[in-house]
């Protein structure tokens, strides 16, 4: 049947080993000018940040009682971009599922850059950031301690604990990959794939540990991929603002967290397969896996938006059924029609198999799906917060130019890191590639030869 | 060599390293920091100085007859608050005024010594050439005028010794259509008092004795004669105007007379009265009155007229005049309605005041006597004609023509920049005086502080001046008095105390001292108001046409301008309209529709006389052929705060013709620009709609006639009367057999349990409860820019909410600060417990602890929390007035209300120091504890111990219209409110809300509350009401036996006493 084989993949180890690593001896162009990018644009959220550092956080376009903008907006955005990553690499290796070889790494990489990425936003959002160790428990003679009934209490530890798992995973997923690395390469930067490499030899006895490891790291990582965005889903849901108080959240945010995760996956990779002639790796059978994926999840999605609605009407709240009611209908409307478009309606085109095989629509759909998560975040976000219970201080938000320059800044940060990976690392793993090639028997590379 | 060993190596590192981390503290403006500042001890202590105490003084801040007694707060070597005076008539509180004054003392553009045009110049220089200036004058056969606003006791004596009938007693918006009336009516140039508090119904044609006019008690005796609890009766209050400003949102009917026509109804209203009442005295006076004329002349009917004449002889009514726009026969007319409803000398008297009010044409005649050269020294005092009268007076023009114009203002005004010689005269709060307010009545002035800047008082440079010039006394020394022989101005206001006030019974040090601290002396006298009118000659009334009719009222803080430089009153939202630093024209909704204008778009106002730009704020309670533009602001020569700010509204009117401002006809256009006013964070006003108010119950009404009836004794069913259905979680769950259980143990209140109950139906909205937070817990003022987009950081705001409820509008102004819930929603999401619920139940907050999440702020429902965007700054002198026993916040902090927990904390001290360690502090003593409880005029705020049974707090809290805003979130505030009253609409009678009924259906209205009631009976499902009570009772008791006490008797308003806002 159609979708459970590769159709297209390379045909011996050696040639895996030359077209993955090929990308790496030489940064091309079009890397480089888009690392300059990324790394100006980094530069520019810094920029911003430092101003808000020092003028205060009136530079936000705050207009109390919206006391959070598009940096929660953004962090949640983030958290959720990095689910797919691990989704794919931790639960679709427990599930034995094929499709994620080709993508694993390069989603892996991209989940712990952008927690990496949504790490900075409690942080650049504080009003005193420099105070942001407090978070942490640490001993203190004044026998200080954080509120472990806060959220963000549950936030710091779920979201520091998946950084720390999915970023050792992630690297000892890489080790067979550095030694092939190494081999390819000559004096000190042998010598520092060396060291990365920890002494892996490819012996069975390795082999047999490495595996082992694996699978606990990957049982270890799969329940984070539900915990995590849960956590996050109750820094909303934990608080009584009418629109964030509601029960659907963990499920709802998890779901949406996949959908955007694998869009992601789909923008960020498809140009690269492209890009890097990695056809054979990276190809629209893997697409269209991921794009299935996000069919499942934007149904989750339509149904979670359609239960708060209903809940909202059926409870005949005057809180939940307003704000309810004022997304849709008031001030906000664009942005919520928008991601009504987004996530409901834009990825139907993928039932169709000719769509979702289909390169151009692949990433216009993937493209419009990220829009319409971020403003599922930021509808949720401002539009519960401008519309709250007393309607004397009802208000509107509008994000200013630094929180503007800093949302940029972190998609700069996240591709500053990305294209830094694309280049030293192999962004395939290739290891698992050669797993679903025909191993070289003496018979094979007969076959081979005979050709 | 000597070695470094290790701990000598990390002893230095650590020294090094931490004197660099201190360095760096200090070292960018912008840079979060904690000030470096110097604390010196004494040397030598000064006498009657501790440090760190409060010496209090009784003193006067405002004069003429808003005149208030206050008792100062002096610290240190500043005053930093003002409070009541206990000693004074009247239920002591401050309002709004007294702490503007406090601010304007402190004002950073205040002038800081004597000057010579610009230049600065000596003490002795100046009053030098002022004694030159008028002995010249005197030599040279010219008159010494001395202009000045309105001003009593002895200074107004002081400057009549000094300008003889040239001492001209003005202001802007001051009572002149009202004295002028007085002096036609009752043959003297005096105001009334009106006693509200012993008033059913209330009749204002436009005066807004709720906003800062009348007498400094108005609003307090308003207060009174709302309260359910006195007589029995809540007075109804009708306003005839053609707008609503913050009084007329107030009143219970509003009848919308057309501009002009206000003077006809008053007089049909009087001669209905009279007919009424057999007044024949009164109907003589009024001529013949065709009632009928009248009402269709002003849009109203026959009988909206005949009500409201029933309403007053029915209801022991009582009759206001008009406002800034009032005429004097519009003033005459409702002093007559008063005379034919023939109320008792306690309900309206003469006597309100009778210090000098001049008109304006006598102070045109002045000006014109200037004008001509026959003036030789003109000393202007606390008044700015050239920025509050008509350009079309050439004040400027006319006070220029004088030999030597000298501005005693310590305030930089349009007026002080024209004059020669500028001798700064000290604030009320360094100098001496006595004033007299009401007849019989004396305030006395001391200082409480030394002066902040050179300054002197007033009566000292005239005193010097005149001795120096040697001046003869302009008054005729007929009977005992102080004259320029007094040693100085202190001096001369004993004397004046001893000879005038007292008859010379006051010589004694002892009495003088008593008097001093007592700060009031005597007692009002109250004058029967007797005709002594020759025949009125009426106009007969018109309604004004043409365009748009453009009123001016007082602005609700910065008044006729006095106070624009004074930050809190350009920040502090007005209350109809929630905007700020700037001006606004107030149109009907109905006309901007029609214009196709929304909120903001600039308009050109176009009147004969000038053209203004400004963005217009359409809003419900105006007629549609009214402009309403606020008075006193649009400034030039003031100082920062005041400059720039707004337009000026005297520039589009022609005159003021016969003591009033006469309504401009004003052509209004949109420009197609958009305005960028600033607002307040309240948003357009809300009629009830299925989203907004009416469901979320934050203003809630009931019936006034139950109210009346009913009180706020503790009813069976508290909250009854609102007909708001909120079931208690646990009654809910006890009525289905399961116990409350709950995660987190309830809090800990074992002593006290701090509450508040809020007055909706005493709440006028005047924000002297926002001031008085702003000047105790040094709340930083943000600027228009930055409370453009709602930054401001007031802990305590005035929702306003316009709503419809039987068939008329209804307003409710409802304070809203912190809650001090029992189960916040703030509390247990902030991660470094920057914010806790303490033993007292108060949710406090650690500012040191906060690093600004803002996650508090978004969990709270009410939106209470205020956030420190920025490091704000004080401008010097204003870091003088700040509070120090609460700490000023930087950069990135959480900050809220916590019920001034400074003084909470103070007040325990006091008492612990004076009755034992254990002692509970009782009731009475708690009373005016908070900074917004103690300012609210009209006592709609009170404070308390909720855990004490017999407390006020608790026992409001149990009232029949008792509710809690978002009580179904089960946060547990510790705020109860009490509803508003209306005459219109019983929510209890089974239409809740919809307002199907028509005004004057009295009788209609009390049998659809009966029946609704029966049938509420009905339908309500909970078996019944003293079963469900007693069952309750016993489950708290439970409760409290297995730990779980959340009705447990120390809880707040635990279900076992409140037995739930069901009904």
């Amino acid at each position: 049947m159609q979708g459970t084989e590769n159709p297209n993949r390379p045909a011996t180890f050696g040639e895996a080993n030359r077209d993955i690593i090929r990308v790496l001896l030489k940064p091309s162009m079009g890397w480089a000018a888009l690392f300059a990018i990324s790394t100006a644009a980094m530069i520019y959220g810094g920029w911003c940040w430092y101003l808000q550092l020092v003028y205060g956080l009136g530079v936000g376009g705050y207009n109390p009682p919206v006391m959070w903008g598009i940096y929660i907006v953004t962090f949640v955005f983030w958290v959720g971009i990095g689910h797919a990553g691990t989704l794919i690499s931790a639960i679709l290796f427990l599930v034995r599922s094929k499709w994620r070889t080709g993508v694993y790494r390069a989603s892996e990489a991209m989940t712990v850059f952008a927690v990496m990425t949504a790490l900075l936003f409690p942080v650049l959002h504080l009003g005193r950031a420099w105070q942001v160790y407090w978070f942490f428990p640490y001993p203190n003679q004044r026998y200080l301690w954080m509120n472990f009934k806060s959220p963000l209490m549950w936030d710091v530890f779920a979201i520091s604990t998946y950084f720390t798992v999915s970023a050792v995973f992630f690297f000892v997923g890489l080790v067979p990959d550095i030694a092939v690395v190494r081999d390819h390469s000559t004096g000190l930067v042998k010598k520092i794939y060396g060291v990365l490499a920890l002494g892996w030899h490819g012996t069975m006895r390795q082999w047999h540990h490495y595996m082992a490891a694996y699978g606990f790291f990957a049982a270890l990582a799969a329940p984070l991929v539900l915990s995590v965005h849960s956590v996050v889903s109750w820094d909303f849901a934990m608080a009584i603002t009418a629109g964030w108080h509601s029960t659907i959240f963990p499920p709802y945010f998890v779901a949406g967290a996949i959908f955007s995760g694998c869009a992601m996956v789909i923008t960020l990779m498809l140009p690269l397969s492209y890009a890097y002639n990695w056809e054979k790796y990276l190809n629209l059978w893997h697409f269209e896996q991921l794009a299935k994926m996000c069919l499942l999840t934007s149904g989750i999605l339509t149904y979670a938006y359609g239960t708060e609605y209903f809940v909202g009407w059926y409870s005949q709240n005057p809180y939940e059924w307003g704000i309810f009611y004022w997304r849709a209908t008031g001030e906000y409307a664009w942005a919520f029609w928008l991601m009504v478009f987004c996530n409901c309606v834009a990825p139907l085109p993928w039932y169709i198999r000719s769509m979702r095989t289909n390169p151009a629509v692949l990433f216009i759909i993937s493209i419009f799906v990220n829009i319409g998560m971020w403003f599922e975040r930021f509808n949720i976000v401002v539009s519960s917060l401008a519309h709250q219970f007393d309607p004397a201080v009802w208000t509107s938000y509008w994000p200013s130019e630094i929180e503007w320059g800093v949302m940029i800044g972190s998609f700069g940060w996240f591709g500053f890191w990305f294209l830094l990976f694309l280049q030293v690392l192999p962004a395939v793993a290739i290891a698992e590639i050669k797993e679903l090639i025909q191993p070289p028997t003496k018979a094979a590379l007969g076959a081979v030869e005979a050709k | 060599m000597t070695t470094l060993n290790r701990r000598d190596f990390l002893r230095a590192l650590g020294i090094t390293g931490s004197t660099s981390a201190l360095s760096a503290c200090g070292l960018d403006d912008n840079w979060y920091k904690t000030p470096v500042e110097s604390i010196l001890p004494y040397v030598v202590k000064p006498d009657q100085v501790t440090p760190g105490t409060y010496t209090f003084f009784a003193t006067t801040l405002t004069d003429g007859p808003t005149g208030r007694s206050v008792t100062a707060r002096h610290r240190d070597g500043r005053v930093t608050f003002v409070s009541h005076n206990r000693f004074a008539p009247g239920r002591p509180a401050i309002g709004a005024a007294p702490l503007l004054e406090l601010q304007r003392h402190y004002a950073p553009d205040r002038i800081t010594g004597p000057r010579k045009g610009e230049a600065a110049i000596s003490w002795d220089d100046g009053l030098a050439a002022l004694a030159g200036a008028m002995k010249q004058s005197v030599e040279a056969g010219k008159k010494i005028v001395f202009l000045g606003g309105y001003t009593s006791g002895a200074m107004k004596l002081l400057t009549e010794q000094i300008a003889g009938d040239y001492a001209v007693r003005w202001e802007p918006l001051g009572y002149e259509a009202e004295a002028l009336a007085s002096e036609q009516v009752f043959g003297t140039r005096q105001l009334p008092f009106y006693g509200l508090d012993k008033a059913g119904y209330i009749l204002s044609f436009g005066a807004p004795f709720l906003g800062g006019w009348g007498d400094a008690d108005m609003e307090e005796r308003y207060g009174t004669a709302r309260d359910p609890n006195v007589g029995h009766r809540v007075a109804r209050v009708a306003w005839v105007a053609p707008y609503r400003d913050q009084t007329g949102a107030n009143a219970d009917d509003w009848y919308a007379a057309a501009p002009g026509t206000e003077a006809g109804v008053a007089r049909a209203i009087a001669s209905l009265v009279a007919t009424k009442t057999g007044a024949t005295d009164v109907a003589t006076l009024l001529g013949r009155v065709d009632v009928a004329a009248a009402a269709s002349a002003s849009g109203l009917t026959v009988a909206d007229l005949e009500s409201i004449a029933a309403n007053l002889v029915s209801g022991e009514g009582i009759a206001l005049p008009g406002g800034v726009s009032g005429s004097v026969e519009l003033a005459a007319a409702t002093y007559l309605i008063n005379m034919a409803l023939k109320a008792p000398a306690e309900r309206f008297h003469l006597g309100g005041y009778s210090g000098l009010i001049h008109s304006t044409d006598e102070l045109d005649e002045v000006l014109d006597l200037i004008a001509n050269g026959g003036a030789g020294v003109v000393v202007v005092g606390d008044i700015d004609p050239v920025y509050a009268l008509p350009d079309a007076m050439n004040v400027a023009d006319r006070l220029s023509k004088a030999d030597l114009l000298v501005s005693v203002s310590s305030q930089p005004t349009a007026t002080q920049a024209l004059a020669g010689l500028t001798l700064p005269a000290s604030g009320p709060l360094e100098d001496w005086g006595i004033t007299n307010p009401r007849e019989g009545l004396f305030f006395l002035r001391q200082p409480a502080m030394t002066p902040v800047h050179d300054t002197r008082s007033l009566g000292d440079i005239l005193l010097v001046a005149a001795r120096g010039a040697g001046l003869e006394p302009a008054v005729p020394a007929g009977i005992p008095m102080p004259t320029f022989a007094a040693q100085d101005w202190a001096a001369y206001v004993r004397e004046f105390m001893d000879k005038v006030v007292a008859g010379g019974q006051v010589g004694a040090d002892a009495r003088w001292i008593d008097a001093l601290q007592k700060g009031v002396f005597g007692v009002p006298r109250v004058l029967p108001p007797m005709l002594d009118a020759a025949p009125i000659a009426w106009t007969e009334p018109t309604a004004l046409a043409g365009g748009l009719i453009l009123h001016t009222v007082a602005h609700h803080l910065v008044g006729d301008g006095r106070y624009a430089d004074q930050p809190w009153a350009q920040e502090t939202s007005d209350p109809l309209s929630g905007n700020l630093w700037g001006s606004w024209l107030e149109v009907s909704q109905a006309w901007a529709e029609a214009k196709g204008l929304v909120r903001d778009d600039l308009v050109s106002v176009k009147t004969p006389t000038g053209t203004v730009e400004l963005p217009i704020e359409p809003r419900p309670g105006l007629r549609d052929d009214v402009a309403v533009l606020a008075f006193g602001q649009g400034h030039e020569g003031g100082g920062r705060y005041a400059n720039g700010y707004g337009v000026r509204a005297s520039g589009l009117f022609a005159e003021v013709a016969s003591g009033a401002w006469t309504p401009a006809v004003a052509t209004v256009t949109g420009t197609g620009g958009r305005g960028t006013h600033a607002n307040g964070g309240i948003v357009t006003t809300m009629r009830s709609t299925t989203f907004t108010d009416e469901d979320r119950a934050f203003g809630v009404h009931v019936s006034a006639e139950k109210l009346a009836a009913a009180g706020d004794a503790p009813a069976h069913h508290p909250g009854e009367l609102t007909g708001i259905h909120h079931l208690e979680l646990d009654e809910r769950l006890q009525a289905k057999g399961e116990t409350y259980e709950n995660f987190y143990l309830p809090p800990d209140h074992s002593t006290y349990r701090f509450g508040m109950t809020v007055d909706v139906n005493a709440c006028t909205g005047c924000a002297a409860c926002v001031v008085a937070c702003y000047a105790e817990n040094n709340l930083p003022v943000v600027g228009r820019e930055r409370a453009s987009v709602g930054k401001q950081m007031n802990w305590l705001r005035i929702n306003r909410y316009w709503e419809e409820a039987g068939g008329h509008d209804d307003v409710k102004f409802v304070p809203m600060m912190c809650q001090q819930c029992g189960h916040a929603g703030c509390e247990n999401v902030c991660p470094v417990l920057a914010t806790y619920h303490n033993i007292d139940g108060l949710n406090a907050m650690v500012y040191n602890r906060c690093v600004g999440t803002r996650y508090c702020s978004n969990a709270c429902p009410f939106s209470v929390r205020r956030f420190n965007y920025h490091t704000y700054q004080w401008p010097e002198p204003f870091n003088l007035m700040l509070n120090p026993d609460v700490s000023t916040r930087t950069m990135g902090v959480m900050e809220k209300c916590t019920f001034c927990v400074q003084r909470i904390r103070q007040t325990k001290s006091a008492w612990k120091d004076q009755e034992g360690f254990s002692a509970v502090v009782p009731d009475e003593v708690w009373q005016n504890t908070p900074a917004c409880v103690e300012a609210c005029p009209s006592r709609a705020l009170t404070f308390g111990n909720r855990n004490d049974e017999a407390a006020k707090v608790t026992q409001f809290a149990k009232s029949g219209r008792t509710y809690e805003p978002l009580q179904e979130l089960n946060v547990r505030s510790a705020i109860n409110y009490l509803a508003k009253a209306n005459f219109h609409d019983d929510p209890t009678a089974g239409h809740h809300g919809g307002g199907h009924h028509e005004a004057g259906h009295d009788e209609a209205h009390a049998a659809g509350a009966a029946h609704g009631h029966d049938a509420e009976g009905g339908h309500h499902e909970a078996a019944g009401h003293d079963e469900g009570h007693g069952k309750q009772g016993g489950s708290a008791e439970a409760h409290g036996a297995h730990g779980e006490a959340h009705g447990s008797n120390h809880d707040e308003h635990g279900s076992a006493e409140a037995g739930a806002g069901a009904h």
